[in-house]
Order: structure tokens, then sequence, then C-alpha cells
């Protein structure tokens, strides 16, 4: 049913973002790359994806620079998009940008407490986090009023109300302002693509319900290993947990009390997939040195590398599905990841590193 | 060279006799414990010469390892952090205590490196992703940050060392005395050299000039005459010249 008049608003957008998909780096392209000397032999290779964005870069860039020009691709290619976007997938596409908002608003609540010259705070901003009331951010001198008058304009003023009032903003460690509105975002963008009228019984519910569970639950399992260690109790932690996905709420519960790796393999072990991630890399409880693997990482990969996989196999199981604004989702996440990758290839290239140059992620 | 000039006036006495007997003992005492406090510290300055070249081989390696997991930083973390690490460190966990160490009576400073446990200003960077990868990264670049402390201390010790090695050297009476000695001769000898040289240059200019001289004033009397037959002879010449070509004109 949903096929039947999706394309008369959304068939436009649809197309465009196959036709990006097929521009995406394939693995015979990354074995190209793997093979080159030089930065300048990188930014031939990337010529046909990525021409005209790298045509400007002084011979020999930086992998930094090089790694903007390819985010700038990104960014054009977005806006045209969420520019031909209308209705109800206009709304998905903002959704997405939310995530890159936080970031942004992290960076300024950082700068503006460390009273630095919020300008230069704005050029290091995320172009996709980009809105029209984030330069006002900068009129604000201190906490308060970047709270009361500020925030509250943003399209992120749902995710900061009843969880962070203006004391928390100035007291708590950014990193968990960041992932209190991060989670918020994501229970927010779950529950939009679960009742949406639009959305609710499509393939879009399908697909976005699979990919954000996995996302709710990645992050509850990376908060609670990188909070070992740290000051953050477990109250605090536990809070900062996404309330959905395949973890919650037996999962989240034992996560929350987890004080060690072993705690947490043995949470996530009600988990297919999470329990063969943490078998894979040694960390279960005799997983690893029991099985011959010498008690090191399988084949070099670490958990962050797995779940990076399965974020790729979910997105690209995306394109198998049509009539969705999915698609734009999946694709912006392969593209981010083909980022990385050829800014791990040419970093491993520049440092002349070669051992390691094989530990990206190529999809196609 | 010194012998006759340098000669102490001395009362010829029993009494200075004992005095400067003593006065050789100690200066000779003196003598063996410079030289031995010299070549201690030459010892100790060859150590560290060596120790730099290693620390500065590891502190290569090192740095390379640091700057590849800040890579692999940026690769978990999908962009940079740089910002966000620097505004939240507050407290420096990683700090530098200097001590003295005593070699033969000179004191040299040594940096000593350690970690201020307990401060983990960013310990929550990456909370979301890339934390582990980031607390790694840490650990290599303190272990960067460490050898780096280690060259620092050794660069001071040699550069202290040096000067005070030469101090001491100086301070080695005789071989200084011998030394300016050598070089005083030398000074005089180079000197001495330059000075006959230059006078042998000069007398020969003056010498020549006036011959010059003399010669010109010798002629200068009889200069028409002598410009008369110069003149003479020159036609002569011409005209015998003329003469043997007439002379081969006729042959033919």
């Amino acid at each position: 049913m949903e096929g039947l008049f999706f394309n008369v608003n959304g068939g436009y957008v649809e197309g465009i973002v196959r036709g990006y998909r097929n521009s995406l780096l394939s693995g015979q392209n990354y074995s190209n790359l793997t093979q080159c000397e030089t930065i300048d032999d990188v930014k031939l290779q990337l010529a046909p994806s990525y021409g005209d964005f790298l045509a400007s870069l002084s011979p020999n860039p930086s992998t930094s620079d090089l790694a903007s020009r390819m985010t700038d691709k990104l960014v054009a290619e977005f806006k045209y998009l969420i520019a031909q976007a209308t209705g109800s997938s206009a709304k998905f596409l903002e959704y997405m940008t939310y995530g890159y908002m936080i970031d942004n608003i992290a960076l300024l609540i950082t700068g503006t407490l460390h009273e630095r010259d919020t300008r230069e705070l704005l050029e290091r901003c995320h172009p996709l986090g980009w809105f029209e009331t984030l330069p006002v951010l900068c009129v604000a001198t201190n906490i308060e009023e970047l709270y009361n008058s500020v925030l509250i304009e943003t399209p992120l003023a749902a995710y900061f109300k009843g969880s962070l009032s203006h004391q928390d903003l100035d007291e708590l460690n950014i990193e968990i302002v960041r992932n209190t509105l991060y989670k918020n975002y994501l229970e927010d963008f779950y529950n939009f693509i679960n009742t949406h009228p639009d959305f609710s019984g499509t393939p879009t519910q399908d697909v976005m319900a699979e990919i954000l569970q996995f996302e709710a639950d990645r992050r509850s399992i990376n908060i609670t290993l990188n909070s070992f260690g740290t000051e953050l109790s477990k109250l605090e932690r536990r809070k900062l947990y996404p309330e959905f996905g395949n973890l919650y709420p037996e999962g989240s519960l034992m996560l929350s009390r987890a004080d060690d790796v072993e705690g947490v393999a043995l949470a996530v072990s009600a988990v297919a997939d999470y329990k063969a991630f943490f078998d894979a890399v040694g960390l279960s409880q005799g997983g690893g040195g029991l099985g011959g693997m010498g008690g090191g990482p399988a084949d070099g990969k670490s958990l962050e590398d797995l779940f990076y996989q399965k974020e790729m196999d979910l997105s690209k199981l995306v394109f198998t599905r049509q009539f969705t604004p999915a698609v734009v989702y999946a694709w912006m996440k392969l593209k981010e990841q083909e980022i990385r990758n050829v800014t791990w290839i040419s970093e491993c290239i520049a440092q002349n590193q070669k051992e390691r140059i094989g530990n990206f992620i190529s999809v196609f | 060279m010194s012998g006759a000039v340098g000669r102490e006036a001395v009362f010829p006495t029993r009494q200075s006799l004992g005095l400067m007997k003593n006065k050789l003992k100690g200066a000779e005492i003196g003598h063996s414990l410079l030289k031995r406090k010299s070549e201690a510290l030459t010892k100790r300055f060859r150590d560290i010469t060596r120790r730099i070249d290693e620390a500065k081989q590891k502190m290569g390696r090192v740095m390379q390892i640091a700057a590849f997991s800040l890579a692999e930083v940026s690769y978990a973390v999908g962009g940079d952090i740089g910002y966000q690490i620097q505004e939240s460190a507050k407290q420096a966990r990683f700090r530098v205590r200097t001590k003295q160490e005593n070699i033969s009576g000179v004191l040299l400073p040594t940096f000593e490196s350690y970690t201020q446990e307990g401060v983990n200003d960013f310990g929550l960077t990456g909370l979301g992703k890339g934390g582990q990868q980031i607390q790694r990264c840490r650990e290599t670049y303190a272990r960067a940050v460490e050898t780096l402390v280690e060259l620092a201390s050794l660069q001071t010790a040699f550069l202290i060392l040096d000067e005070v090695i030469k101090v001491v050297n100086r301070r080695d009476i005789n071989s200084e005395l011998d030394e300016l000695d050598r070089e005083e001769f030398y000074r005089l000898k180079k000197v001495s050299g330059k000075k006959k040289r230059d006078v042998a240059a000069a007398d020969a200019e003056i010498l020549a000039a006036r011959q010059k001289a003399e010669q010109e004033q010798a002629e200068n009397p009889k200069e028409p005459a002598a410009t008369a037959t110069a003149i003479f002879a020159k036609e002569e010449e011409t005209t015998d010249v003329l003469g043997e070509q007439e002379d081969n004109d006729v042959i033919f």
C-alpha cells in the first residue's frame, strides 16, 4: 500500500540516493587505494567519485584536509537531498541532522564554559548540524543565559527539557550532557518512525527500527565499557542508556550493574549477535584464551570495528527495500564509513605503517 | 721559554725552601685531584652522549607509534576530538620533578617524570564511541612524553657537563700554561716569520726602486743623445732590411 503513493513525493529523493550509492567505493577501489604510495596517488584514485571536491587540494595534502573535503561532498549531497524532500521525508531527514546538532551544541557549551570566543567555535561545527539559530548561541556569554534564551529556541530544546537543567550544564561533565541528549534523541527518533502515520507499518519502520535498536545497544555497551575506571557512577551511567533496543530492559539492567568487561559480556549474551562479537574479540569469560586465539583479538579487529561492520551490513540491507527515506540514512552511514576508511588508508600511507592498512571496512 | 723570566724571587733560606716544598706538594695533589675529576666528568660525559643517542632513536620510534594511535582514534571516533580534549583538560596528569645528581662535585639537574594518579580530566571523552581508543592513545602519548623528558634531562646534563669539563681542564694550571706558552710561541713565530717576510719584501722593493731611480738618474742627462742613437739605429735597421730585399730581388 505504501508503494502506491510514495513516489509522488519521495521518488525523486530515493532515486538520487540510489545513484549516490553507486558512486560509493567498491572493494576494487579499496584494493587500489591500499596500493598507493603517496597521498597524491590516493587523490588520483578518488578522482572518479570525488572529482571536483579534491581538485583544489594542494599537492600531497594532509589526511585531515582530505577527510574534510570528502565530508564537504557528503554535506553538499545531503543538502541537495534535504532541499528536495517534502513532507514526512523531509522531517525524517531533519531527524538525521539532530545527531550532528548535539555534537555542535556540546562543542559550543564547552566553549562557553571556558569563555572562548564562540565565533571561532562556529568554524569547528559540523556543517550538517547547522541550524539557523546556531550562531545565536554565540551571543550567550554564560551558561544560564545560554540555557534560558537560546537552547529553548533550538530544535533540540525538547531533549534538554526534563532531563537537564542549566545547573547541570555547568556542573556535569560535557560528555554526560552529550550522551543524555543523544539518548533522548535516539528515543525520539525511534518514537517518530514507529508512530508517524506515514511510516508506521512501512518498510521505513522495519529497517529503521532495526538500525536504531542496534544504535541504542551499541551506545549502551560502549558507554558501559568506557565508563570503567572513571568517576561515572552506576546510577548516572544507567540514565544514559536509551530505553529501547534489543537489550532493553533486562540487558540494560544487567549492563548498569556490570563492574567489568565480563559483566558486560554476560549482559549482552542474550543477543546472539553481540555475544558473537564479544566471543570474537575474546572479551567474554573464558572465550578468548581457550578458543585458541592466543588471547588477542581475532584478526586485529576490535569490538568497535565489529560494531561498525554490523552497522554497515544493516545499512547495506536497507537498499534492498523500496519506498522509504531510510535509504538516505543508510547512504549517509555508508558514506561516513567510507570517509573513515579513506582517512585510515591515507593515514597508514602517510605514516608508512602499511601492516595494518587493511583494517578498514569495505562494504560493496 | 719562561725559564729565567718566570723565576720567582725567593730569598734563599731554609725556611723558604720548606715553604716552597710544601707549595709544590699542594700543587701536585691539587693537580692530580683535578685530573681525576676531569676524568670522571669525561667518563660521565661520554656515557651521556651514548644515552642521548639511544634516547633520540627511541623517541623516533615512540613518536611514530603515538602518531599512529592518534590515527586510530580519528578512525574510531570519526572526527576531530582535539578541541574537546584541550578544553576538558584542567589539571596536569603527567608531571615532571627535578632532582640533582652529584657527580664529583658537579650538580646535574635531572628531570623525572611521574603521573599524578587520579587526575583524569577527559576520562569520559568518547563515552559513546571510541573511548577505549582515546585512552590507549593517551597512554601511548604519555610514553612519548616520558621519552622526551628523559631526552631533555640528558641534554641539559650534556650542556652543563660540557661547560664544567672545560672549566675543570682550564684549572689544570700547568697544562693551561703550557698551552698558552705554546700558543704564544707559535704566535710569536708566526709574527716574526711574517715580519721577516714583510721586511724582505719591503727591502726588495726599496732596492728595486732605488736601482731604478739611480738608473733613471744616470740616464736622464744624456737622454737626447740616447734617443738620437736609438732613432739612428732604427733607421739603419730599416735600410738594412730594404737593402736585403733589394738584394733578394736582384738574386731572383
